[in-house]
């Protein structure tokens, strides 16, 4: 399965390669490739796509001295949505910055365990951690569009670094943008400031130029605490479509949008991983008393 | 770790009261029900009917309060599994009510010195005060969220059971005269009325369990004989 998985850095930048493998070829080959985003985009309506799958072995994450997350085990699979609650301070959000390695920028920072990528070790030393960053994209709380740059660029700004031909790049800006549920808003305007947008649109911006890179795996911290309800709404259902084609792990605070989104929910507390199950069972029967009451507002 | 929705746990723990209340009310007028017919008290029926406008009422009460809950609240986990539970309840509550009004229709109908069978009338009677034990002790199970009394309500309703197909039996072997037998089929029937108060009160207990363990077990509840 290796081969699917681009973290593998050779096809797009002069690194060196971690698999042996080249990655898919282009034109129809028997193994399972995942599409462009041009191609995702004109098969956004087709119900099978290739995901990938995430898994935590034994994961402790470090500040310093303070441990923030205990020894989690967890996989987050392929084309599911997986929502991660809990209280403040739980952990959460560590954990999910550990799975594309940006908890090591931290200064004290660190992270034991293992994150699997299908079978590809991310913490493997001979992995480009550049390429896991491309191949994991991540949505934050704050829509960060760059602010000096037009919304085209925006999108094109991760695209560049890959050296992508100009005209390729035209057209995957259209497809992310499209993917993004953006396009439509912003096709008469794609010369003017990102941050000429509004915040439900400025999100989906980001979102549109996280997938431009064709990652494997969307991460959202957070990504509607700053909208209103109907972006918010919006955001939920580009979620829903998005999730055919990436596996996505969302962070958030408001527990009826786990409710909403998530395919499966997964609960943290004090660092530790206290339930991992079908959002249905986490919100009318879950196994954990401690699960039970946070969901039911006995503490928080 | 402070309790953090302290006003909707308030508003749903006062509609769990008034839910249970219910079945208090229900108590009342099963009492009346069967003083009604052992005394063959007319005036005391018509009470019966129009009382079972108290019990409706609490009816559209809860269910107006568990609406305005779930728009307002989106209750989750055991809190979700309590108010479904307690639209469960309300409801056995307003049936159990109205088959005390089924009783007390009855009693105008066998007339002033109606041809009594004394030992049919005793087995209807006594499962009258099974009922009734039920019906309280569904309430408690609730309350206390008493797994065991809960499961306990079926085996008091297989005696409730067995009772209604001992009157069924006596009924049909009531005798020759057509008054013998008018009245005998008349009892059958508040018999009948009886079962399903049990049987209502065996629905509030599965209910228990249902908040308890998110599982939903049917008791077996014997079959009625009609």
């Amino acid at each position: 399965m290796s081969k699917d998985v681009s973290i593998d850095p050779d096809s797009r930048v002069k690194e060196p390669s971690v698999s042996p493998e080249p990655e898919s070829t282009p034109g129809p080959t028997p193994s399972v490739s995942r599409p462009t985003v041009g191609q995702a985009a004109a098969a956004r309506s087709l119900p099978e796509q290739v995901g990938h799958t995430i898994t935590l072995e034994n994961m402790d994450a470090y500040y310093g001295q303070t441990r923030a997350v205990k020894g989690v085990n967890l996989e987050y699979a392929a084309n599911r949505v997986t929502a991660m609650i809990g209280p403040s301070g739980c952990g959460k959000s560590t954990l999910v910055r550990c799975i594309n390695r940006m908890h090591e920028e931290i200064p004290g920072a660190r992270c034991e365990g293992r994150v699997l990528l299908d079978d590809a070790n991310l913490y493997d030393p001979s992995v480009d951690v550049t390429a896991v960053r491309r191949a994991i994209g991540m949505v934050f709380q704050k829509p960060n569009p760059f602010p000096t740059m037009s919304i085209h660029d925006n999108v094109a700004a991760g695209l560049r670094l890959t050296s992508k031909r100009s005209d390729d790049v035209g057209q995957l800006v259209e497809a992310s943008l499209r993917g993004a549920g953006l396009w439509d808003e912003v096709k008469d305007r794609l010369d003017t400031p990102g941050i000429g947008l509004s915040g439900g649109q400025q999100q989906r911006l980001c979102i549109a130029r996280a997938i431009a890179n064709e990652p494997e795996v969307l991460l959202m911290d957070e990504p509607c605490s700053a909208l209103d309800p109907i972006a918010t709404l919006k955001i939920e259902e580009l979620i829903y479509e998005l999730k055919q084609r990436y596996t996505i792990v969302i962070v958030t605070h408001n527990m009826q949008q786990a409710a909403r989104v998530a395919d499966t929910t997964a609960f943290m507390l004090s660092g530790e991983l206290i339930e991992h199950a079908d959002t249905e069972k986490i919100f009318t029967n879950p196994d954990d008393s401690r699960t039970d009451e946070y969901v039911t507002g006995k503490f928080g | 770790m402070a309790e953090l929705r302290h006003q909707f746990h308030e508003r749903l723990a006062e509609l769990e009261v008034q839910a249970l209340g219910a079945l208090d009310l229900v108590v009342e007028q099963l009492d009346r029900a069967l003083e009604a017919l052992e005394q063959q008290d007319v005036e005391l029926a018509t009470f019966v009917i129009a009382d079972d406008d108290r019990i409706d009422g609490r009816y559209l009460e809860v269910h107006q309060g568990i609406l305005s809950l779930l728009a307002l609240q989106a209750p989750v986990a055991t809190d979700l599994r309590l108010v479904a539970a307690l639209l469960h309840v309300i409801k056995h509550a307003e049936r159990m009510g109205d088959q005390c009004v089924n009783i007390a229709k009855l009693i105008p109908l066998v007339g002033n010195e109606p041809p009594v069978v004394p030992e049919l009338l005793e087995r209807v009677l006594r499962m009258g005060v099974a009922a009734r034990a039920q019906v309280v002790e569904a309430k408690l199970a609730f309350q206390d969220r008493d797994v065991d009394l809960a499961a306990d309500l079926s085996r008091q309703d297989r005696e409730v059971n067995r009772l209604n197909k001992e009157v069924f039996r006596m009924a049909v072997m009531a005798g020759d005269s057509e008054d013998k037998r008018e009245w005998a089929m008349m009892m059958t029937m508040v018999a009948r009325a009886l079962e399903r108060v049990g049987d209502n009160a065996v629905g509030v207990g599965e209910q228990v369990i249902f908040v308890e363990t998110g599982l939903f077990r049917e008791f077996p509840v014997d079959t009625p004989p009609v």
